[in-house]
């Protein structure tokens, strides 16, 4: 049996910690917002208008989905800070079922994801436009749904090697996996013209791009979905990464925090 | 039951080991309900890996350890709710501060935040940590840290308290705070285990204590029972230079009937009964072989019981 209490207090644990890193985060959200301002308006007068007629707005909606990454991945490279310093028996020890002791650390990620993100996407109403109601519970759903994935898989990462080294060569992969091979910084049409068959999958079904095609229908960057498929489809297709990451992230949470 | 008192954990067969390390062997112990025990063993004889199993953070081996009829292996989740432990190393994140780390910790043990309050606040001016409850743990002494660990354990008040080196790094004064803390919470009715490498805290502390070396329990019993396992009633302790040949450690034990005799660094230790008859034949046999530094007689302490038990010193 799940505890909510037990796991809404790991959660405030980590939130509370999270506020401590307040300027690491003031630091990205600079970073992102530099992204955004600098390198979107850059490149929006070099790219070719019949791919992508405004650019600052299409990478604009990208920015939005990838910011939950930092802050989502924050809790795993905490996780492997506290399995460097031994404080991992110390959780380990409290009277908290190991279920909701991981649970809570992949939901802690995902609250900061959506924290972190809520400015992005505020940012998108006030320069684009304000969506319907139906379509704010779908950039939650798929704002929440992401995070829980990103943070699943930093904790993953995080337990899957006691290596240092290797933690940060798996974080870089995954990050470069995550945000080069998506729909982030090109369009679909160039993504298939481009990649060959594999990357075009990967790319197609990589949660971040699947997220990022919902922003993009639901603030209309294109009138014609780009990805060919609805809102539904892709809260399904992220619903399903979600669940699997998280069963990922918490199985070897506890598999290899336990000795 | 047992010895007629209730058994509060009971370890049966447990082994732990590390890959190729084997870290404890086949351990059997009963420690019954209530009471103060004490597991003494210098650093790597099994007595943390022991207790951390206990607390469920480690999964036995072989074997199973229960705490309350509940085993550590099968029903881990239910022995948590039983048990609390104040680590060797304390545990905290550097960034966090004390008084958050306590209150965080009166939150998940399940105290209301109002009773969180008032209990962290008792038990951190009790072990006069108040005045430094905002500085972040990293700027903590070691000692304070060390009260930081312990203080959880005292919010906590659970039925089987584990205090694994509890007064290492604290004051004389802290010491004393600490121990009558501990005993405190065996009065209210908690198990308490204390593992420690200091033979006055476990005589102080410990109404029972095991020795623990190389993961395997030498001796158990009171303090008292266990200075009366040595056989013979003395032990004298002849200081020389050089080293003892084992033909004249042999002639002396026949001579002084000595039950054992131990030589380490310079030391000579007899165990025998009616020492003060045993000193004069003792200096004219070793006089001709070596030079005699010093030479006295005492009973023995537990310092000597770890001794005779493992051969060797805690410090070793």
């Amino acid at each position: 049996m799940i505890n909510i209490r037990n796991i809404s207090i790991i959660i405030s644990r980590d939130l509370q910690r999270f506020w401590k890193y307040r300027w690491w985060l003031a630091g990205l959200i600079t970073m992102n917002l530099a992204d955004l301002f600098i390198f979107a308006l850059l490149f929006n007068n070099m790219v070719r208008r019949d791919l992508i007629p405004n650019y600052f707005l299409f990478i604009a909606t990208g920015i939005a989905a990838i910011a939950s990454f930092a802050s989502a991945f924050s809790i795993g490279r905490e996780v492997g800070v506290e399995i460097r310093r031994n404080y991992t028996q110390y959780l380990l020890s409290l009277p908290l079922s190991r279920i909701e002791l991981a649970f809570g650390r992949i939901l802690s990620g995902t609250v900061r994801g959506l924290i972190y993100q809520t400015p992005f996407i505020i940012l998108l109403f006030i320069l684009i436009d304000l969506p319907s109601p139906l379509q704010i519970i779908y950039i939650l759903i798929a704002s929440t749904l992401l995070s829980t994935t990103m943070s699943s898989i930093s904790i993953a990462i995080s337990t899957a090697t006691r290596n240092f080294d290797m933690q940060a060569t798996l974080r870089s992969f995954t990050y470069f996996i995550l945000f080069f091979i998506s729909n982030v910084f090109y369009p679909d049409a160039l993504i298939r013209q481009r990649f060959p068959g594999v990357l075009y999958n990967i790319a197609y079904y990589n949660p971040v791009s699947l997220t990022v095609s919902l922003f993009r229908i639901i603030f209309k960057i294109y009138a014609t979905p780009p990805s060919g498929y609805s809102e539904l489809h892709i809260i399904m297709y992220l619903a399903i990464w979600a669940l699997i990451s998280m069963f990922m992230g918490g199985y070897l949470y506890i598999r290899n925090l336990e000795k | 039951m047992s010895s007629g008192r209730d058994v509060a954990i009971s370890i049966r067969n447990f082994v732990k080991r590390f890959g190729d390390i084997v870290a404890v062997r086949g351990l059997n112990l009963d420690i019954y309900d209530r009471e103060i025990f004490g597991l003494l063993g210098p650093n790597g004889s099994g007595k943390s890996t022991t207790m951390l199993t206990i607390a469920t953070v480690y999964r036995p081996t072989e074997g199973d350890i229960y705490v309350y009829g509940k085993s550590v292996s099968r029903e881990s989740d239910e022995v948590r709710k039983y048990v609390g432990i104040a680590f060797q190393e304390p545990k905290a994140m550097w960034i966090d501060k004390p008084i958050e780390i306590l209150t965080w910790h009166a939150r998940v043990i399940g105290y209301s935040m109002s009773d969180a309050r008032r209990v962290v606040r008792e038990v951190m001016e009790m072990l006069d940590l108040w005045e430094q409850r905002n500085k972040m743990f990293s700027e903590l002494s070691g000692g304070t840290r060390k009260k930081v660990e312990v203080a959880k354990v005292l919010i906590q008040r659970p039925r089987v308290a584990i205090f694994d080196e509890p007064t290492a790094q604290l004051d004389v004064i802290a010491k004393h705070i600490v121990w009558k803390a501990i005993k405190e919470l065996s009065r209210e009715g908690s198990t308490v285990i204390v593992a420690t490498n200091e033979m006055y805290e476990a005589e102080a502390l410990s109404e029972r204590i095991g020795i623990i070396y190389k993961g395997e329990l030498k001796g158990l019993g009171t303090p008292a029972e266990l200075k009366d396992k040595i056989p013979g009633g003395d032990i004298i302790e002849i200081h020389i230079e050089g080293s003892l040949d084992p033909l004249t450690k042999q002639m002396l034990a026949e001579k002084l009937g000595a039950y054992k005799i131990d030589h380490n660094n310079g030391l000579i230790r007899i165990y025998v009964d009616k020492g003060e008859e045993k000193i004069t034949p003792a200096i004219e046999m070793l006089s001709n072989k070596v030079k005699i530094k010093m030479i006295s007689m005492k009973e023995p302490s537990l310092d000597d019981v770890f001794m005779f038990f493992t051969g060797a010193r805690l410090g070793e």
